[in-house]
């Protein structure tokens, strides 16, 4: 009926990540730049795992990020989420008063919730003598926005809590359907991210399906963003690490994935107010996955003429994260720009005013035909700077 | 984002597959009439639970509903939700290849997903171990596909959104369809929902103590509990604008949503919270509490829950309260699919004219309070001008619709 217009950006002003590099976007960052991950420590984990390479959280410490209390009946999705979003709350630059925290919402992209967790539950049905013969304390955690709601519970955030099961663009479906709530007015602002745990049932699954590339782990990992809008943020005097331009989604890919992304990129673009030149960075999904790692890198090609500069592959390090892979590229993103925020050659680009080094694209593609793609632009100096 | 003409937004499509039958219009008058969908319990051997009543849908086939989907592909809440959303289109009276060739999507509300799927495959992972996972069952497993399937069937290639909020999930799809077609990221939108019987469900809920044994009986002083039921609706919401120009049948308006979540217990509600989310509601559809002729309770017939949501809706009206009833009484608690249920009701009790009513009541709870109209035994006639709808869940999640009979 008509053409879209172009959105008003929003500004990420935190960020918590918990992935196989382990906690923060340092070790992220640091570790994208290195020789992959290490050797997963799975008895921390527990269970029987498939004969094919994991990529595990090393040595996560839930107690020194939330305390002990309340922790030890959590399933490690949630561990992974609260971990990630506290991380994110910790790090604002002005924390969050109580009054703003009334009108903080939650979005959480999941796959299943925790696939650990229900199947589990499920498995106590059959092996109980007697089929409801179960625990009920771990039957709300086999629920899929238990998750969403212990966000909101350890953080007393009272808005809109949602959790968006969107496969693999969970991570990008999440930002999206936090936008329009923040631009709708039913929240000032969202904790917004996803998360995927390494479990056996999850693992298996990945195992006998052969969607993996030779040599392609199954992953974990969480992410989580405090997003507002530009002029909440400067209010406050919290710093954007990065500002979230348009972001869109949608089964385009259903009658072709490359051609669906294409155009899925071409209108986030579009929507953006930024031209295809201006991309020097990729921040890229599917790179673990058969067939979907040639669809995702074409596409972006058909969309821009080349793939741009700078090619970020988180799924090389964290494996195959599943619905978290949009939150965990995002942060490599962020994790990139800061570490390069620290070279004199970016600081001068930057003083210049020249954005050509810093609109970046995070694109999502499920076998499933859902294709995503999400435009970021680094935070110009003038908008970085803290008001007086 | 920037301001844009706001458009108006109304529910022009309905589609039900129900215990109660297929097709809004079979729906609606079962309700009328006060009629039970629950019965003894079929898609799974539930032989060695104490209850053994479900809302089941016994007559669900898929084969002779969907035009698109390859039904062994796809789990049974998948298959529900496609089947609701291909009765909703073809109720429209819209073109589906205009609505494929539109900018047009889906969000859908669940609380376990694919809970048959996962089933299966823990079964396969019991009795076989988990090298013998299937790998056709692997690929039904996810939530997502949910979503994914209105999409598929309908060719839809817009935003498929599986909103697993819980019980209060359908409301959270319909306030994100209402806000994509109102501010024109989309022009059409399917809301609604989707779950399926399940054993690990009637499990859990057997043992937080919330289950019924057979009769659910929301607002009574002997009410006991829930009874698990299964599923699929889907509303179409189009612009009033080209429902009119196309003269469209059109059931009603959507006037706003709220939703907040009480950020303090993972099962128990908070009545100050979701009468701040019945207040966020009213703000966002601007409405007073005078204007609401009738709510659409989340009333899933446990002590508590009727009992908190009475309190809260008492918080915001006061004394005057509206008629208030519960569909769970007569369909169970179809879980993410109740408040698009609660929803497509609506809209037929604004359209046609009537309250729709709470069945099994033999004494309406005198702890409740004064004033408590649930509309006992049988649907009455009325004329609602703005109805308000409920969806509560696990974790604290509120949401509510706000619908208003059509101009």
């Amino acid at each position: 009926m008509n053409t879209l217009a172009a959105v008003t950006p929003l500004v990420i002003t935190g960020c918590g990540v918990v992935s196989p590099a382990g906690v923060g976007l340092e070790a992220l960052a640091g570790a994208l730049g290195g020789a992959g991950h290490g050797t997963a420590d799975l008895d921390a984990i527990g269970g029987e795992f498939p004969p094919m390479p994991l990529a595990a959280i090393p040595d996560l410490r839930v107690e020194d990020y939330l305390g002990k209390k309340g922790v030890r009946s959590l399933d490690r999705t949630t561990r992974l989420a609260l971990v990630a979003g506290e991380r994110a709350l910790a790090g604002l630059g002005t924390p969050l008063t109580d009054a703003d925290r009334v009108r903080t919402g939650v979005v959480i992209g999941t796959s299943t919730g925790s696939v650990r967790s229900s199947s589990e539950f499920s498995r106590e049905t059959l092996v109980r003598e007697k089929p409801y013969l179960v625990r009920a304390n771990f039957f709300p955690p086999s629920v899929m926005n238990f998750c969403a709601g212990q966000i909101a519970i350890w953080n007393s955030l009272r808005g809109m809590n949602a959790t968006i099961a969107d496969g693999r663009i969970s991570g990008l479906a999440a930002v999206r359907y936090a936008r329009n709530a923040i631009a709708q007015g039913h929240i000032d602002r969202a904790l917004v991210g996803a998360v995927e745990e390494l479990c056996p049932q999850s693992a298996w699954g990945w195992y006998v399906s052969g969607a993996l590339a030779p040599a392609a782990a199954v992953g974990e990992g969480a992410a989580m963003f405090v997003v507002e809008t530009p002029e909440a943020a400067a209010a406050a005097g919290r710093e954007p690490l990065g500002e979230v331009l348009a972001c869109e989604v949608g089964t385009l890919g259903m009658s072709g994935l490359r051609r669906g992304l294409a155009t899925c990129v071409t209108r986030t673009l579009e929507r953006s107010g930024v031209p295809a030149e201006s991309v020097t960075t990729v921040s890229l999904g599917a790179t673990g996955l058969r067939g979907l790692r040639a669809a995702e890198e074409d596409a972006v090609r058909t969309a821009l003429g080349a793939l741009p500069r700078h090619q970020i592959r988180t799924a090389r390090l964290v494996g195959e994260t599943f619905s978290a892979s949009g939150a965990l590229q995002i942060a490599s993103l962020l994790g990139a720009w800061r570490a390069a925020g620290d070279t004199q050659e970016t600081r001068e680009t930057r003083d210049t005013g020249d954005t050509t080094d810093s609109v970046a694209l995070v694109t999502s593609i499920g076998d499933d035909g859902n294709v995503g793609c999400l435009v970021m632009r680094r935070p110009a100096v003038e908008t970085a700077a803290l008001p007086s | 984002m920037p301001e844009r003409a706001s458009r108006r937004v109304v529910v022009t499509g309905l589609g039900a597959v129900s215990s109660l039958g297929t097709g809004a219009r079979a729906f609606t008058e079962a309700i009328r009439e006060g009629r039970s969908g629950v019965s003894p319990i079929r898609s799974f051997d539930a032989s060695g639970f104490p209850y053994t009543f479900a809302g089941e849908v016994h007559d669900f086939e898929p084969e002779g509903m969907l035009r698109r989907l390859r039904t062994d592909r796809w789990g049974r809440s998948s298959l529900f939700a496609a089947a609701a959303a291909r009765l909703a289109v073809s109720d429209s009276g819209l073109d589906p290849g205009l609505l494929s060739a539109s900018r047009a999507g889906s969000a859908m509300g669940t609380t376990l997903g694919e809970s048959t799927v996962v089933e299966a495959l823990t079964g396969q992972w019991v009795y076989q171990g988990l090298k013998e996972l299937d790998p056709a069952l692997v690929r039904q497993a996810p939530a997502s596909r949910i979503a994914v399937a209105v999409n598929a069937e309908l060719g839809l290639t817009g935003e498929a959104h599986t909103v697993a909020t819980a019980c209060s999930a359908s409301n959270y799809t319909l306030g994100y369809a209402f806000d994509m077609v109102r501010t024109g990221e989309a022009d059409f939108m399917i809301g609604g929902g989707a779950d399926s019987v399940n054993r690990w469900e009637h499990a859990g809920f057997y043992r937080l103590g919330a289950l019924a044994e057979s009769v659910c009986r929301p607002f009574d002083t002997h009410r006991s509990g829930i009874l698990t039921a299964e599923g699929g609706v889907a509303l179409l919401l189009e612009p009033l604008e080209h429902a009119v120009a196309r003269g469209a049948r059109i059931y009603a308006e959507m006037l706003g949503y709220g939703v907040n979540c009480d950020a303090r217990h993972p099962v128990a509600p908070d009545p100050a919270s979701i009468a701040e989310c019945i207040r966020a509601a009213h703000r966002n559809a601007g409405v007073r509490p005078a204007d609401i002729d009738y709510i659409c309770a989340h009333g899933t017939g446990t002590p508590t829950n009727d009992a908190t949501e009475v309190k809260a809706v008492r918080e915001v009206f006061g004394a005057e309260l509206p008629p208030i009833s519960s569909i769970k009484s007569m369909i169970g608690h179809t879980m993410g699919a109740a408040s698009g249920f609660g929803a497509l009701i609506c809209c037929m009790a604004l359209y046609d004219g009537f309250l729709p009513p709470t069945a099994n009541v033999t004494e309406i709870d005198p702890a409740l309070g004064p004033g408590v109209d649930c509309v006992p035994g049988k649907g009455r006639p009325a004329s609602p001008r703005i109805v308000q709808n409920h969806g509560f869940a696990f974790g604290g999640n509120n949401a509510i619709t706000i619908l208003g009979r059509a101009a």
